[in-house]
């Protein structure tokens, strides 16, 4: 039989032979992406996956609002519902009273919202796959440019990087979606620079820059900037290396229109950059606060500086990386600046850019500058796995020992993600993350009568009529919490409610007692065993309210339709 | 094709088992609004994975975008399926002018 077959023959079955064995291996890492990015989303998503109740601070509630507005009533808007307004009407300073942020994220939730059939996890979910997506966008560049292992080891610390699942609790949704677009911006003008060097010119990705750069703009402008930063320095890093300048007035000005056609898309929102770039500074920076110098010499922010923002474990590496990526990540840089392919100009353009954007505050703009640092284990990931993949590189291990070091390494790289940095992001992630019936959301999330109760509001008070709320304790530690249960109140039933503290004050029970509902909820004072405001909310019961009409009944919660 | 597939079917049962049947609808919305634009890419001579990451990517930022706009007249339910067919025949027609152009 041999015979028969010529060497063509077998060359075209050795090569299938090979091709197949390649595309089973492709095969193989991409079904292992997409198990480590299931295991992120279960990861990500286990304060909903019971309790299917809406949670967040403030910021989450807005985003809601505003998605959930779309969604319920069928319609787009530019001017804001009163219940929004009442919070964010001033927030766009080009034109008050209506959408702050261009619709392009809230409409995905909504369309998400419409195509789900249902109200909270779709919007849930389709939000954690975007905040998520930044997993997608590092494993998909790392792999192009360092292959497979950094790829997957970068992906998977991901999962439990603190300062990216933290805000995405607390509700900065737009700015976690708007990260994920950074990798895939400085890529694509990547790919777009280095094919111009060969002379074998790829303008689409020039194009593609342009593109993303304006969703970049009309997710995030923040991380707009921090992209724009990026691109700069990726520009000047690689025509240093190249020895070359890249521009072509065609490419670029195709490019530039695609972005403006996006810019242009929601005027009314992405005009509103103009005048915040003109406001000055209301962050909690103190921009009167003399210079530092040595703020040079530190990647992080003094955590005094932004007390009652976020919590000041926030700036610690250690809490917020693990320190064991420390040595890492180091020799991931030093190996980087050692080789200086175009592809490690890549990311140390990248990690550059981040130390910019960090200390911005040094000509002047530190708006937000603690959000920015929610960027960096975007880059000291893919670094830190660089370091623990190429160590065997550096150390000039014999090239049969290197291959089983590199595994080796990668081994020690999961077992520490797993047993350091899972086992602290399981800490503020669990299934007890914001969940009313513990102390995580007893007084911030609506628990299941409440949400009920909302609901119901919704479907039957009339839109110009409000709600006041009793049963919500009125000591003064419990206002300012309780005030973000209120406001879950107001995005749910999308009503205005307010709290009503039944106070002495003849003035304010009148506005409360007239052209009004009244919700009594009796759901916390049991557990926080508080007899009084139950007697008060009785008594009320039995005196101001027996003429009024008694419409909803159920799980402790009543509420009262007021007659003129 | 067949490994495609099984891809969705592994997303898929994923999103059911913890999400019921709104996660599987997620999942099916996602592809939904991505598959115009990855018809799209086929034109651009882009890698495999490329035309995947960056159709999930258009798919679920300008696809809504268009949606809001045309939510702004007409309801935001009929803008989700007019903005699904217009894309498609976009995607149709640039696969057109590019067969024309490149015979």
């Amino acid at each position: 039989m041999i015979e028969h077959i010529n060497i063509k023959q077998i060359f075209i079955k050795r090569f299938n032979i090979f091709l197949y064995m390649k595309l089973n291996k492709n095969y193989l890492q991409t079904l292992i992406f997409i198990l480590v990015y299931l295991f992120a989303l279960y990861f990500w998503s286990q304060p909903y996956q019971e309790r299917k109740l809406p949670y967040g601070e403030y910021d989450a509630m807005s985003h809601f609002e505003i998605a959930d507005y779309m969604a319920y009533n069928d319609r787009s808007f530019v001017k804001l519902p009163q219940y929004i307004d009442v919070r964010y009407g001033l927030d766009n300073k080009f034109k008050p009273h209506t959408l702050w942020y261009p619709p392009t994220f809230h409409s995905s939730l909504a369309v998400m919202q419409v195509l789900g059939g249902e109200r909270i996890v779709a919007v849930y979910l389709m939000n954690t796959i975007m905040a998520s997506f930044i997993i997608i966008t590092i494993y998909f560049v790392i792999n192009s440019l360092f292959g497979f292992l950094p790829a997957i080891l970068s992906s998977l610390l991901l999962i439990f990087s603190p300062r990216d699942f933290m805000p995405f609790l607390w509700g900065q949704w737009p700015e976690r979606f708007a990260y994920a677009f950074i990798p895939i911006i400085l890529y694509c003008f990547y790919k777009y620079f280095i094919s111009y060097s060969k002379q074998e010119s790829k303008p689409v990705y020039i194009y593609f820059t342009g593109l993303f750069l304006g969703i970049n703009i009309l997710v995030h402008p923040l991380v707009f900037f921090h992209s724009v930063i990026g691109l700069a320095a990726l520009y000047i890093l690689l025509a240093i290396k190249q020895k070359k300048l890249v521009f072509n007035w065609k490419h670029l000005a195709i490019s530039a229109i695609i972005f403006l056609i996006l810019f242009m898309l929601f005027p009314i929102q992405t005009f509103n950059i103009f005048p915040q770039l003109g406001s000055k500074n209301t962050d909690t920076q103190d921009t009167k606060k003399p210079v530092e110098l040595s703020r040079l010499l530190h990647w992080s922010l003094n955590p005094k500086d932004y007390a009652g923002s976020v919590p000041e474990f926030y700036f610690s590496f250690s809490k917020m990386h693990g320190l064991w990526t420390l040595p890492f990540l180091l020799i991931g840089i030093l190996f980087l600046l050692w080789r200086r392919e175009e592809r490690d100009i890549f990311l140390l353009a990248w990690l550059i850019s981040l130390y910019l954007i960090l200390h911005r505050d040094l000509i002047g703009k530190a708006t937000f500058l603690h959000r920015s640092l929610s960027a960096t284990a975007h880059i000291f990931v893919p670094l830190t796995a660089i370091g623990a993949v190429y160590l065997g590189s550096i150390l000039k291990l014999p090239s049969n020992l290197r291959k089983y070091f590199k595994y080796l390494m990668a081994a020690v790289f999961v077992y520490f993600a797993f047993s350091v940095n899972m086992q602290y992001a399981g800490q503020f992630l669990n299934k007890d993350t914001y969940n009313p019936n513990n102390e995580n959301g007893f007084f911030v999330s609506l628990n299941e009568e409440e949400f009920k109760a909302a609901e119901w509001v919704l479907e039957n008070v009339p839109y110009t009529y409000n709600i006041s709320v009793l049963g919500i304790p009125h000591q003064d530690r419990f206002v300012s919490l309780t005030a973000r249960k209120i406001r879950w109140l107001n995005a749910v039933s999308q009503h205005v409610n307010r709290f009503y503290y039944l106070i002495e004050d003849e003035k304010e029970k009148e506005s409360h007692l007239k052209n009004n509902y009244i919700m009594l909820d009796y759901t916390m004072l049991g557990p926080l065993n508080d007899k009084e405001t139950f007697a008060n909310m009785q008594l009320l019961e039995k005196t101001s309210l027996a003429n009024h009409t008694l419409v909803y009944n159920q799980g402790n919660i009543k509420v009262y339709k007021l007659e003129k | 094709m067949i490994f495609l597939a099984i891809i969705l079917i592994v997303v898929a049962t994923f999103s059911f088992i913890l999400f019921g049947i709104t996660g599987l609808k997620v999942v099916i919305g996602i592809l939904f609004v991505s598959i115009p634009f990855y018809l799209m890419l086929n034109n651009f001579g882009l890698g495999e994975s490329e035309k995947y990451v960056f159709s999930v990517l258009l798919g679920i930022t300008i696809f809504p975008s268009l949606v809001y706009l045309l939510g702004l007249v007409v309801s935001f339910r009929i803008s989700i399926l007019a903005v699904f067919l217009f894309l498609m025949v976009l995607a149709f027609v640039l696969r057109k002018y590019k067969l024309k152009k490149s015979n």
